[in-house]
């Protein structure tokens, strides 16, 4: 029998349990010339905000061990254009389309929020209040209970459909956050987003990002984001999707077993752009080898000492 | 739009150019025969302390046997790397990517400007042109290095029966100077009587100063472009370049040959 792959985050059902990450995945046009995009459980876009952003001037990609730091500083089309452009597009994907929102202000996600939910395209939403990349909010927003709660329950009154609040790891306590968001309305979370870091050349003693520090993202993070979705599933009730160096099937089944319900591949994607879809493969040949029916089965099963 | 593959491949034969270059040819490659001049394939490497793919361009292609050939400097990790390949190794390739050249009219005069690495698309661009019967002695080859070993590749270049015009900063090789005041006193001299199309391909300086000759000139023509590229196929926005229009491209899929004038290099 083929295990089913099917999960559920907030009674919206996904086909697998595997999404592409914000900004690793564009707004899907990329992808889509490479794979159908049904094959993923979900597609996540690139952060959109009110108004467009060309983001940092280059360069704001640099490589670090077993991963890389990005200070992209959310280029997005902004929501008119989005709406116009994008949304046509991704309404014809038979996948589950879940729309990342960002904003400098609470009063900029209740806008961009509002404007997504007069589109029946846009199966959810998740707050980035995480971005390590922008100096006017983002992480601001979610290292803070007050205000994460405060910009979900903003959000909330606005929006009639899931929304997922995307948790930052550069907090103290990430389940504090993942409290406040859940008292804000949240539906699920997305743990995590990428860890604050740097890189500087030695020769010209310049940061190798003009940002000077950007996201740190890829391999490297997964432990890290690992025990975080652990903490987080140990304290609230509200399903998980788990990110941060997803590359392979095992490093799908570790989230699952930690609390996630469904995954984000991110990073990856640069580096194999199919990593979701053979995931999804490897993880049937994983379950039926288990004898185990269903992967949402796998979900906080670690068994811990 | 070219579907890419994304496939192992492996080291079929590679060369040693000196002075750091290096002629690699992989195989086999399910897309060789789809791979335009212009366009780059990107290299995944087979081991952990190399974590992005490199952008490659292509230096030419054997169709029949399905092999692209890529011609590389060692300038850093990832290009060490490659270079230490040894024949039977394996590496994954996905490609090909990128907007490729258009090619010119065939009566057309054809200014090719190649600074240090940048020259291997423009080898595959003459060739590819002489073979689909651009008579080569209308193709006028600039070539520029700090000196004579880094103009590689001569004999294979010459040839092809073009004008091969080497140039080098402290004059061990053909003129003495910049490559784009090569190109300069070409334009100037042949004012009014041709009307060339130019290709460049090379460091920033030299795209700048080609682009500058283009718009000053008028005449017309093509850059490919090089940038830090994580992805390659225009998900990560990491490879941006501004344009002149306003707003910005991604240098791995709207580019990475751009028109002169389009780019503020
Ligand atoms: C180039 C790049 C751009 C990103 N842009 C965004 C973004 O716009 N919004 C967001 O919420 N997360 C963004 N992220 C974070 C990812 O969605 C993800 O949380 C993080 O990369 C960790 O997952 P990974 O290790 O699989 O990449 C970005 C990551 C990268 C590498
Ligand atoms: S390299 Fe990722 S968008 Fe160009």
């Amino acid at each position: 029998m083929t295990p089913d792959m099917k999960v559920t985050i907030a009674g919206v059902e996904l086909a697998n349990p595997l999404m592409t990450a914000s900004g690793c995945c564009g707004y899907g046009e990329e992808l889509a010339n490479l794979y159908p995009l049904s094959k993923l459980g979900a597609l996540v876009t690139k952060s959109i905000t009110l108004k467009p952003r060309l983001g940092h001037p280059v360069p704001r990609t640099a490589e670090t061990a077993s991963g890389m730091l990005n200070a992209i500083g959310l280029a997005n089309v902004g929501i008119d254009d989005f709406i116009r452009e994008k949304i046509p597009f991704l309404a014809k994907q038979k996948t589950v389309v879940i729309v990342n929102v960002a904003g400098s202000a609470i009063d900029e996600y209740v806008e961009v929020s509002a404007r997504l939910n007069d589109q029946p395209a846009v199966d959810m939403i998740e707050l980035n209040i995480s971005c390590p990349n922008v100096n006017e909010g983002g992480m601001e927003f979610g290292a803070n209970s007050r205000l994460t709660e405060q910009s979900v329950a903003a959000v909330r009154k606005v929006f009639s459909r899931p929304i997922i609040a995307k948790l930052s790891p550069n907090v103290t306590s990430i389940a504090d956050i993942a409290d406040a968001a859940a008292q804000g309305g949240a539906d699920a979370f997305s743990v995590i987003n990428s860890l604050v870091g740097t890189s500087v050349d030695v020769d010209s003693w310049r940061p190798r990002l003009t940002n000077n520090k950007g996201g740190l993202t890829g391999p490297a993070i997964k432990p890290v984001a690992l025990a975080m979705v652990n903490a987080v599933y140990e304290r609230s009730r509200l399903p998980i999707v788990g990110i941060g160096g997803i590359a392979t099937w095992s490093d799908a089944v570790e989230f699952m077993l930690c609390g996630a319900t469904a995954m984000q591949v991110g990073t990856a994607l640069f580096i194999d752009p199919f990593t979701p879809v053979k995931i999804v493969n490897e993880m049937k040949t994983y379950l039926k080898k288990k004898k185990i029916s269903a992967a949402r089965d796998l979900v906080g099963k670690v068994r811990k000492y | 739009m070219i579907k890419p593959a994304c496939e192992d491949a492996y080291l079929i034969q590679s060369k040693d150019l000196r002075n750091s270059y290096y002629s690699l040819t992989f195989g086999s490659f399910s897309k060789a025969g789809q791979c335009r001049p212009g366009h780059f394939v990107h290299v995944q490497l087979p081991c952990s302390d190399v974590f992005l793919r490199r952008p490659m361009s292509v230096a030419s292609v054997s169709r029949g046997k399905k092999e692209i050939e890529i011609i590389l400097k060692v300038l850093g990790r990832g290009t060490r790397m490659m270079s230490d390949l040894k024949k039977g190794d394996r590496i994954n390739i996905l490609g090909p990517l990128g907007v490729p050249f258009r090619l010119p009219r065939r009566s057309q005069t054809v200014i090719m400007v190649a600074g240090g690495v940048g020259f291997p698309p423009l080898l595959y661009l003459a060739t590819e042109m002489v073979a689909k019967g651009h008579d080569p002695v209308l193709i006028e080859f600039f070539y520029g290095g700090r000196s004579a070993g880094d103009i590689v590749e001569k004999p294979r270049i010459k040839k092809l029966g073009l004008k091969f015009h080497p140039v080098t900063e402290d004059g061990s090789l053909g003129s003495l100077g910049l490559v784009t005041q090569a190109v300069e006193e070409y334009i100037t001299s042949r004012k009014g009587t041709v009307k060339p199309v130019m290709y460049g391909c090379g460091p920033e300086g030299m795209l700048k100063a080609t682009d500058e000759l283009g718009r000053k000139y008028g005449v017309g023509g093509q850059l490919s472009l090089e940038a830090p590229m994580p992805c390659g196929i225009g998900i990560c926005l990491g490879c941006v370049v501004n344009l002149r229009q306003g707003g910005h491209a991604r240098v791995c899929c709207d580019g990475p040959v751009f028109d002169i004038g389009e780019v503020i290099l």
